[in-house]
């Protein structure tokens, strides 16, 4: 029996990720580079014979999952409509956390320009965030990070996997402030763009 | 604060009719409820105006912020009220801040609008990672594992429903009273001894292999002797000397003889 299937075999009675560490477990043979070769090998015969499933990285663990091809078929067999997924703000708020943590409700109240009391609590009932401390100043306010289950519910492997900041078309640094020279009395702001600035300075550029 | 001749390019979801000097070239309709919060607003207006975030129109801006607020805020709760107004109060000390005349001395540090800029910059940065997350999020829905179909439930019958109608049941409860009440007591009844119903069983049961439950209370007819006998079976089964079994739900009950053939209290009757 070579090991790989030893491994196939536990990763298949799994219902939820397994780390290289916890499928060595399965056998004394195995160590988490083993498995990990293991994982390899699996994952090319898996594309090779073309599955219906495949070997997904979630988090530090791996998981079978089937492949997003099949996914009509499966829902025939939904009993219960699922839920939809988070909603815009609890996106929103999760991304802040992501990116920021540990982070205070006050911290991402503002960024956000909202209260978020309501929208933490979602996001830990849905086990997407958890405290993870106490901030040090005044109050001693909770601090939240994300959990392994947020990799898991987006299908990450870590949060590098989400967009580093300069991939993204906005840009957080502001190199040169803003330089507004006002040489006109106020009453010459007309409705459309102010003229001064583009005369005298070149606008900041981003 | 508009003055007339602003471009006021917005006008709000409304049934009340918008007088017609305050509409733009091309109005565009804003819904309040859509937007998380004056960050998410004040950045919708910027973008789908193609106004340059990096040298924003404050008076313009102000205003039409100030329009959609006027419209929308009656439905909004409080919360949600003041944070839009305090971002309309930050919009008009921006707007104080760039009309208040700048001598030569006096030198600025950073322009009025700067921090603003940051913070519309920076919430706008999230917005785009939560929309990566969205996708993300409905990608990782198209996959499955193990235990998604649920397994089949165990047992067959446990599903089974009874239905009856309040009718049925008082017709049934009605006949049950009948059987039990047949003779009419002119003289204070003496108790009925759960102890000589459990010998009764007993008889009856080491005659037949299985005793109608009625008949342990019939011949005498009266509710006292039923309850009596109800009693007697339940202590009996308790001590497995007798079965009882029921063919369904509401159906007659038959008595059987149990696990013990010899019964370890039988020297209390």
């Amino acid at each position: 029996m070579r090991p790989a299937q030893i491994v196939e075999a536990t990763l298949f009675a799994s219902q939820s990720p397994l780390t290289p560490s916890e499928l060595a477990r399965a056998d004394g043979s195995l160590t988490p580079e083993i498995v990990e070769r293991s994982l390899g090998e699996l994952r090319e015969e898996y594309e090779k014979e073309d599955r219906a499933f495949q070997i997904y990285n979630l988090g530090d663990g791996y998981q079978i999952l089937t492949r997003p091809e099949y996914a009509p078929y499966l829902e025939r067999f939904d009993s219960v409509p699922r839920a939809l997924g988070l909603s815009a703000a609890a996106l929103e708020t999760l991304a802040i956390i992501a990116y920021r943590q540990p982070m205070s409700r006050v911290d991402v109240e503002e960024i956000r320009g909202v209260g978020s009391t309501t929208v933490l609590h979602t996001l830990q009932e849905w086990e997407m965030i958890d405290v993870v401390g106490r901030g040090e100043g005044l109050g001693r306010p909770l601090l939240y990070g994300t959990t392994r289950r947020m990799l898991d519910h987006f299908g990450l492997r870590d949060l590098a996997d989400l967009p580093r900041l300069e991939d993204l078309p906005v840009t957080l640094q502001v190199e040169r402030t803003l330089e507004v020279p006002l040489e006109a009395p106020p009453e010459a702001e007309e409705p459309a763009e102010p003229e001064a600035p583009a005369d005298a300075h070149q606008p900041a550029t981003a | 604060m508009w003055r007339e001749g602003d471009d006021l390019m917005v006008t709000v979801a409304s049934s009340k009719p918008r007088p017609r000097d305050l509409l733009g070239p091309e109005p565009f309709v804003v819904d309040l409820e859509r937007f998380s919060g004056p960050l998410d607003l004040l950045l919708h207006l910027i973008r789908s105006q193609d106004i340059d975030i990096l040298d924003i129109p404050i008076a313009r801006i102000t205003s039409q912020f100030q329009a959609v607020l006027d419209e929308g805020i009656q439905q909004m709760d409080l919360d949600r009220a003041g944070e839009f107004l305090e971002m309309a109060a930050t919009l008009i000390r921006i707007k104080v801040h760039l009309l208040l005349p700048r001598s030569g001395e006096i030198e600025w540090d950073e322009d009025p609008r700067a921090e603003l800029v940051r913070r519309l910059l920076e919430y706008e940065h999230f917005q785009e990672i939560s929309h990566v997350l969205s996708r993300a999020e409905g990608d990782r829905s198209r996959h499955f594992g193990k235990g998604f179909i649920p397994p089949r439930s165990e047992s067959t019958t446990v599903e089974r429903r009874i239905e009856f109608g309040i009718i049925d049941f008082m017709e049934a409860a009605r006949r049950a009273l009948e059987r039990a009440a047949q003779r009419v007591h002119t003289a204070p009844l003496p108790g009925v001894s759960v102890r000589e119903k459990i010998a009764l069983v007993r008889r009856l049961i080491g005659k037949a292999r299985r005793v109608a439950f009625r008949k342990l209370f019939e011949p005498w007819g009266t509710r006292q002797h039923a309850v009596a006998a109800l009693l007697a079976c339940l202590e009996l089964a308790r001590r497995q000397v007798i079965r009882v079994e029921q063919a369904g739900p509401f159906g007659p009950l038959f008595v059987l003889r149990g696990r013990r053939v010899s019964d370890p209290a039988q020297e209390e009757t």
